[in-house]
């Protein structure tokens, strides 16, 4: 734990902090509201008393309440892992800048929580789904999307067969189409 | 959302009556972003080729839409998710224990280090210390491993470039490895092998007969297979000056591990943030300061023979003690989140985990650098031939596993 850096993250980012910053292990954690992400990261990459060059994550995390974008960075002026949490992305409707002006190499990295979460990034040139087909409606990471066979979680816990599949709750209504003579599922409980 | 030409493919009430495997390199939807819609236009004698999922050369199953001139590659657009088996979703619903075997076939030439990334997040959540005899052996077992990734990607890498005995002779170096490997963790690819809290096994007697065997030649099997082709004129004229990048570019498209150190910035996490063992072992980290194919490979040569040395320190220092520190089945992380990254061949492997307090992990991340340098390989293509599209992609050295998740 590098106390200093703590100090001078608080000194610097006064206002900007949205909580305390937490430090555990060989990891220091801040938290900052989505608005803030493009000065917070600008200054922590180009200010010459914090140099974060590296970004070493950028992943996206669904709570159940609000979505998070998390960003990792690495310098050479701490020993410490620097966490940004942007906090509290609503999840009808994530949205939260783009890092890909500091770094292109965040644009795959902002694709994949895209595809995963539904997290649209403004200012990324290409958002768009990087594992799934493109045709695919729903956001596989999300906590409302349960496994078929997810018997701890759901609400079947352990009744549902596994090969019984339903829709996931994210799937827009309008988005589903059916072939003629498709096989028909009974309607979700 | 756009307009959807055909059914949702996850819509479990449609039956898909399609044909598979046939690939058009125009996607049959209209462009959905700005970046799509200018790689989908074509300019004056200009032609899409597609390549792959089935290409020997895409070392796995990648699909790349090259937008060509030609012979010259004008631009190019990889097509993921033949491989993708959503392992951040199974780690989610899998205890910690079982993530580790989930989290094997990423980079599967190099499973050791995938595992590594995932037990020490799940270390640093429990405050778990594990036994300096385990550090030692995950240190000895994951370089070796590191030798035997390096030398498949030699292989592979002249294989791409037309020529077939490097492979070969790298083969029976990392068979070598493998079957040593499988005499001390039970498996020869996915090895399932490190532990929360340590490792799953002591040192054994045919492991370390095999080892000891294997290092008294290591050193000249090695020189002669990289012999091969760092003399060969035809290798090193092609490679040389091929798919450069400079350090400030290779910084900011988030390149780590030996593709960033062959631009000439001596970053390794082994040194930059220590983990295991390592501050207290002797090894350079080489660096160069081309940045072109060539560079990337020969630092790779460097990095097995640092290897090597670290192998045979790991063999002199070797603590007597337990292997595992002592854990509960069941295991309940206090709630919090966690950060951890490795050097794989490749670069910063890294795992990232939110516990919510059950026997799950909330939310796990893996952060995979073949995925990383993989989207350079636009960058590094332009202009080339589509001959070389192999060779610098093979110089990358992504692994498709990984990529995919």
């Amino acid at each position: 734990m590098d106390r200093r850096f703590k100090a001078r993250l608080e000194a610097h980012f006064e206002d900007r902090l949205t909580g305390p910053v937490r430090q555990r292990h060989d990891e220091t954690e801040i938290r900052i509201r989505p608005g803030d992400v493009v000065p917070v990261m600008t200054e922590l990459h180009d200010n010459a008393d914090f140099r974060f060059e590296f970004l070493a994550d950028l992943c996206g995390v669904d709570t159940g309440e609000a979505m998070h974008v998390v960003y990792h960075l690495w310098s050479d002026t701490t020993p410490d892992w620097l966490r940004v949490i942007a906090d509290g992305l609503s999840r009808d409707d994530p949205r939260a800048p783009s890092l890909t002006f500091l770094w292109p190499g965040a644009e795959w990295m902002e694709r994949e929580a895209y595809d995963m979460f539904g997290i649209n990034f403004e200012g990324n040139r290409d958002v768009r789904r990087i594992y799934m087909p493109p045709e695919y409606t729903s956001f596989p990471l999300r906590k409302d999307f349960h496994l078929p066979d997810d018997a701890a979680r759901s609400p079947g816990a352990g009744s549902r067969h596994m090969e019984q599949a339903h829709l996931p709750t994210d799937t827009p209504s309008a988005t589903i189409r059916r072939l003629p003579g498709s096989r028909q599922l009974p309607a979700k409980p | 959302m756009t307009t959807t030409q055909r059914p949702s493919a996850d819509d479990p009430r449609i039956l898909l009556d399609q044909e598979a495997g046939v690939f058009e390199p125009i996607p049959p939807y209209p462009p959905r972003t700005e970046r799509e819609a200018e790689f989908y236009t074509l300019g004056d004698g200009e032609m899409f080729l597609n390549m792959g999922p089935q290409h020997p050369s895409t070392h796995g199953v990648l699909r790349v839409v090259l937008k060509i001139q030609g012979e010259n590659v004008v631009d190019l657009d990889p097509v993921l998710g033949y491989l993708h088996r959503g392992v951040e979703k199974l780690a989610e619903n899998a205890d910690y224990h079982q993530v580790i075997s989930q989290v094997d076939p990423l980079e599967y030439v190099s499973s050791l280090f995938n595992e590594w990334g995932a037990v020490l997040s799940f270390e640093k959540l429990l405050d778990v210390e594990v036994p300096r005899r385990a550090e030692y052996i995950r240190v000895l077992s994951a370089e070796l491993n590191r030798i035997a990734s390096h030398s498949l990607f030699l292989g592979w890498m002249a294989l791409d470039l037309g020529g077939l005995t490097p492979i070969l002779w790298s083969f029976i170096e990392r068979d070598e490895i493998v079957e040593m490997l499988a005499s001390l963790t039970g498996q020869r690819m996915l090895f399932n092998y490190f532990r929360i809290g340590g490792v799953n096994g002591d040192l054994n007697h045919d492991f370390m007969s095999r080892l000891g065997n294997w290092m008294s030649r290591a050193t000249e099997q090695i020189e002669a297979g990289q012999g091969l082709l760092n003399e060969n004129e035809i290798f090193v004229r092609r490679m040389r000056g091929l798919g450069p990048i400079d350090t400030a570019t290779a910084l900011r498209m988030c390149f780590t591990g030996p593709n960033l150190r062959a631009t000439g910035v001596p970053f390794d996490i082994r040194r930059a943030h220590p983990y295991s063992v390592y501050p207290e072992l002797d090894f350079d980290i080489p660096t160069r300061s081309e940045g072109d194919s060539l560079a990337r490979y020969l630092l790779r040569m460097e990095e097995v023979k640092q290897s090597l040395r670290i192998i045979d320190q790991c063999l002199h220092q070797m603590p007597d003690g337990p292997v595992i520190a002592k854990l509960p089945r069941l295991l309940r992380p206090r709630p919090g989140r966690a950060y951890a990254a490795v050097e794989s061949p490749r670069g910063q492997y890294a795992t990232y985990v939110v516990s919510d307090g059950t026997d799950q992990p909330f939310r796990m991340r893996i952060h995979d650098p073949s995925y990383i340098h993989l989207q350079s390989v636009g960058l590094l293509m332009k202009g080339n031939l589509i001959a070389d599209t192999m060779a610098i992609m093979a110089s990358l050295d992504p692994i498709m596993g990984g990529v995919d998740k």
